[in-house]
């Protein structure tokens, strides 16, 4: 147990003020404060000093400078956390699930989050811990003795990657790797016919979709010519392309071309009308009406990495070419490293069309259409559109389902006639293990537990996955790749199942919320140690969530400072940054 | 008396032309008959890419009944059941036919192949004559400028000018496939210019052209008149052992997705594209690489039959 002493946390309070070029004692508005808590220390007989953000409580609720939908966090004693929201959360279980928001020791944080070596060196509370990362090749975790749950089954975990479902389809068959995500949509066959290999098939909780920047954030980029800032011209895009081409061309077994943005199987993700019916000629004419009969030039940016929702990142891109060349208009393709193109997409720098998709993080409309289309999502698609995210935030804060329903069939709705993207197929995928591993297993959202995999007749167990991950601080992460490494090590508050969408206590033994949905109050699980051996409590908590949300916050640095996943869910940054 | 006859027939050779005498030399050699015939396989199949199939390079098939994605090759007269579609070499991940793409790649392959030797020729063949020619402080600084070329490894500079040369806003950079035959062609450079100065410097010390010099002839009408036409031998073999150099190196940028793009009938671009398709579809694979092979093949064997016949040091 970790001993509460005053001295420690007023010097590390001294120092993130001095970051902040304050001296210690000045009033700092999105600075934490300590405040004297009535609450019993955890041992000994020193006062906790809980954090509360920002200072002045809730009050920050629909201030100019809090478009999110917290008002503030409040660490009422060692282990307990309150979150005050400014408007009802139904999802709220299910965000604070998701391993962006993982929880990191504070003085961990102080110390490596302004420099960004948090980055490459994660320290969580999970069942792993980082041992090495060979950049371009491989990492190594290790298990954790300390860990508060189920020892992990394999001593170490070693993940590696390939862009090529080839390659690792034959490294599966070889034997040097135990299981491998992704294998390519021709390959399932050869899986199940392998009696040394099991398949493992993923439910398509994902959706791949054409993106279009209405307003690129280039410079000199002028959208009064660019084609694509025209929602006639969406719109005849998104009658001539034939989905259901695509799905049945390049698609495994199990997917299904989308009829709305989300999966249906997600609560409310198919309210509204469903998406045009493909008419090619209508198109062509669309976009005759449009000013266009001749078509014009675009791009295809892409990257060019296998996920569940893309199984043939070039053959699909290739196809929308031809089909796009059909209408009259001429693309090419450009292809983008992977990491790039996701940041690119965040920073709204890809003008032309974009292929990119979405994996369920978790199972509720909110992870789909308020992390794109949401007053705090990333400028991929261009100015956002008044009526969808005004739906959505009504969709967001709305409690009974009749409500939620309708919230959502008119966001729906407003996509289809915006047409910030073609949602095109919800992708069957899988992974695929030795038969020997026990445990093994695909999960829904991507996030396959290493701890529960038995690595068979090895001693540790090798994963290999489409590609490295660009960080393991994944706050500021969006890609599958970096979140399912984060996840053997960090953990959040609370967890899905394993193989599942239901949420279950992790780090916090329970979260409650008041009656109406506005105040949950965590109550954390005690005795958990992070990896350096520091023990959890509830500024923990508290400063995980605030160098997140503000940012100004001298901490709010990551690796590339997007932070795209605590805008999108929460509603936007406390002090964003002015728009551009 | 005989011995004499013969040596007055041996003296007295029948009047022939350069270039026939030199044709005439290389179809002895038999590596350079069987070169020139694969050569001319390949310049047919190019020429009458649109006659031999009813398809075209980039139309994707999904309209024609039984055309199935990945499928292979269907001959009917080797047994393919009439009631499928028949295609010589299959269906691609796009569901366009492999027959077709592979002749329209041969098309493409050989103007890539030309134009880049072709480039390197040209330039490598200034550089190589004038410091030949001059020697001196031009010599040194136009060698040394070369060595540092041909010290880095030629792929690693060719995807490095390539991705170069797509970050500069250039209008006439904007295809990557050109910039793909501009970055080999470049790499080329050095070992045209070193063929071309060791020819030279050879030549320029030969008598007619101390004759011309003696005669007040200028140094540029020396270099052009005398120099350059004797001189162009080893730049003959050299040339057409780089076309399948250069062809190779193409395919292997556009292999590396830096040369053509989809949905250019490549062959290089051709196999990249369906890397992961290797079990499932091999050939796809297949027939690109082996139209790869045969093209390079059949102008090494040229290359060398050339070689065999126009240097005299191998005469037998």
């Amino acid at each position: 147990m970790r001993t509460w002493r005053l001295v420690p946390v007023l010097a590390t309070l001294a120092l993130v003020l001095a970051a902040c070029g304050q001296q210690p004692g000045e009033s700092a508005s999105p600075e934490p404060t300590s405040g004297e808590s009535e609450a019993p220390a955890p041992s000994g007989d020193t006062a906790f000093e809980g954090l509360t953000y920002p200072e002045d409580g809730s009050s920050a609720c629909g201030a100019e400078n809090n478009p999110s939908n917290i008002g503030s966090i409040v660490a009422e004693d060692a282990q307990t956390v309150v979150f005050n929201l400014c408007a009802p959360d139904v999802a709220f279980l299910s965000k604070i699930a998701f391993s962006s928001f993982a929880i990191d020791d504070t003085a961990y944080l102080e110390a490596h989050a302004a420099d960004g070596s948090i980055v490459d060196q994660p320290n969580g509370t999970g069942p792993y811990q980082l041992n090495a990362w060979n950049r371009g090749s491989d990492i190594t975790l290790s298990a954790f003795d300390g860990y508060w749950g189920d020892a992990p089954i394999s001593p170490s975990v070693i993940f590696r990657w390939s862009a090529e479902a080839a390659q690792r389809l034959v490294e599966l068959q070889a034997g040097t790797v135990d299981g491998i995500d992704n294998p390519g949509a021709d390959d399932f066959e050869t899986i199940e016919g392998d009696s040394n290999l099991a398949l493992y098939p993923r439910e398509g909780l994902n959706t791949l979709y054409f993106g279009f920047n209405n307003n690129p954030k280039v410079d000199g980029f002028d959208n009064e010519t660019n084609p694509l800032a025209d929602e006639a011209v969406r719109q005849a895009i998104a009658m001539g392309i034939d989905r259901e081409r695509i799905v049945n061309s390049f698609y495994p077994p199990g997917s299904e071309v989308a009829t709305h943005f989300t999966p249906c199987a997600i609560p409310f993700g198919c309210e509204g009308e469903e998406w045009y019916e493909f008419d090619q000629q209508a198109a062509i004419d669309a976009l005759a009406a449009a000013g266009y009969p001749d078509g014009f030039e675009t791009t295809i940016h892409l990257r060019d990495v296998v996920r569940g929702y893309l199984p043939a990142p070039q053959q699909v891109a290739a196809d929308l070419q031809a089909q796009l060349a059909d209408l009259g208009i001429t693309a090419s393709i450009d292809i983008q490293e992977s990491t790039t193109f996701l940041d690119n997409s965040d920073a709204g720098l890809l003008s032309g069309i974009h292929l990119l998709g979405w994996g369920a993080d978790y199972p509720d409309a909110t992870n789909f259409l308020d992390f794109h289309f949401g007053g705090g999502a990333s400028d991929q698609f261009g100015d956002k559109f008044e009526d969808i995210t005004t739906a959505l935030a009504s969709g967001a804060s709305s409690v009974e389902d009749a409500d939620r329903q309708a919230a959502y069939e008119t966001a729906n709705d407003a996509i289809k006639t915006h047409v910030p993207m073609i949602p095109i197929a919800h992708g069957g995928s899988g992974v695929a293990f030795q038969a020997d591993n026990d445990g093994a297993h695909s999960s829904p959202l991507s996030n396959e537990a290493m701890a529960v995999i038995s690595p068979g007749s090895d001693d540790q167990l090798v994963w290999m996955q489409n590609g490295e991950p660009g960080g393991l601080y994944c706050a500021d992460e969006s890609d599958g790749e970096a979140l399912r490494v984060c996840e053997q090590i960090k953990e959040s508050l609370y967890a899905y199942e394993v193989g599942g969408t239901d949420t279950i206590p992790a780090l916090a033994e329970e979260c409650a919320p008041n009656d109406d949905l506005t105040v949950w109050t965590c109550t954390l699980r005690e005795g958990v140690s992070f990896h350096d051996g520091s023990t959890l409590d509830a500024n923990d908590v508290v400063l995980s969530y605030a160098v997140q949300w503000d940012a100004d916050h001298p901490l709010h640095v990551g690796r590339d400072g997007s932070f795209t996943y605590f805008s999108a869910l929460w509603g936007g940054f406390l002090n964003p940054p002015p728009a551009e | 008396m005989t011995a004499t006859a013969g040596t007055a027939s041996r003296t007295q050779p029948k009047a022939t032309s350069l270039w026939r005498d030199t044709l005439s030399q290389i179809l002895r050699q038999r590596s350079a008959v069987i070169g020139l015939i694969l050569l001319g396989i390949i310049l047919l199949a190019a020429l009458l890419a649109d006659v031999l199939t009813p398809y075209g390079p980039t139309d994707q098939l999904f309209n024609v009944e039984g055309a199935r994605r990945l499928s292979g090759p269907c001959i009917h007269v080797l047994g393919c059941p009439e009631s499928q579609p028949q295609f010589i070499m299959g269906l691609d991940q796009n569901n366009r036919d492999v027959f077709a793409r592979v002749l329209h790649g041969a098309r493409l392959s050989l103007q890539v192949g030309m134009i880049t030797v072709g480039l390197a020729i040209i330039i490598g063949t200034l550089i190589g004559s004038v410091a030949g020619f001059f020697r001196g402080w031009i010599d040194n600084v136009l060698m040394r400028i070369m060595d540092v070329l041909l010290a880095f490894p030629a792929l690693i500079l060719a995807i490095f000018l390539t991705t170069a040369f797509s970050t500069l806003d250039l209008p006439f950079l904007g295809d990557p496939l050109f910039n793909a035959m501009l970055a080999i062609g470049f790499v080329a450079v050095p070992v045209y210019a070193r063929v071309m100065r060791a020819s030279v410097l050879s030549i320029r010390e030969r008598d007619f052209v101390t004759a011309s010099r003696a005669l007040g002839a200028s140094d540029g009408g020396i270099l052009l008149r005398r120099v350059l036409p004797n001189a162009l031998t080893p730049l003959i073999v050299q040339g057409t052992l780089g076309i399948a150099t250069a062809i190779l190196e193409v395919a292997a940028l556009s292999f590396l997705g830096l040369g053509a793009q989809e949905p250019t009938p490549e062959w290089g671009a051709m196999i990249g594209g369906v890397r992961n398709q290797v079990f499932a579809a091999p050939h796809l694979m297949i027939f690109p690489g082996g139209a790869l092979a045969l093209s390079v093949l059949a102008f090494n064997l040229l290359g060398d039959g050339v070689r065999d016949a126009l240097d005299p040091r191998l005469n037998r």
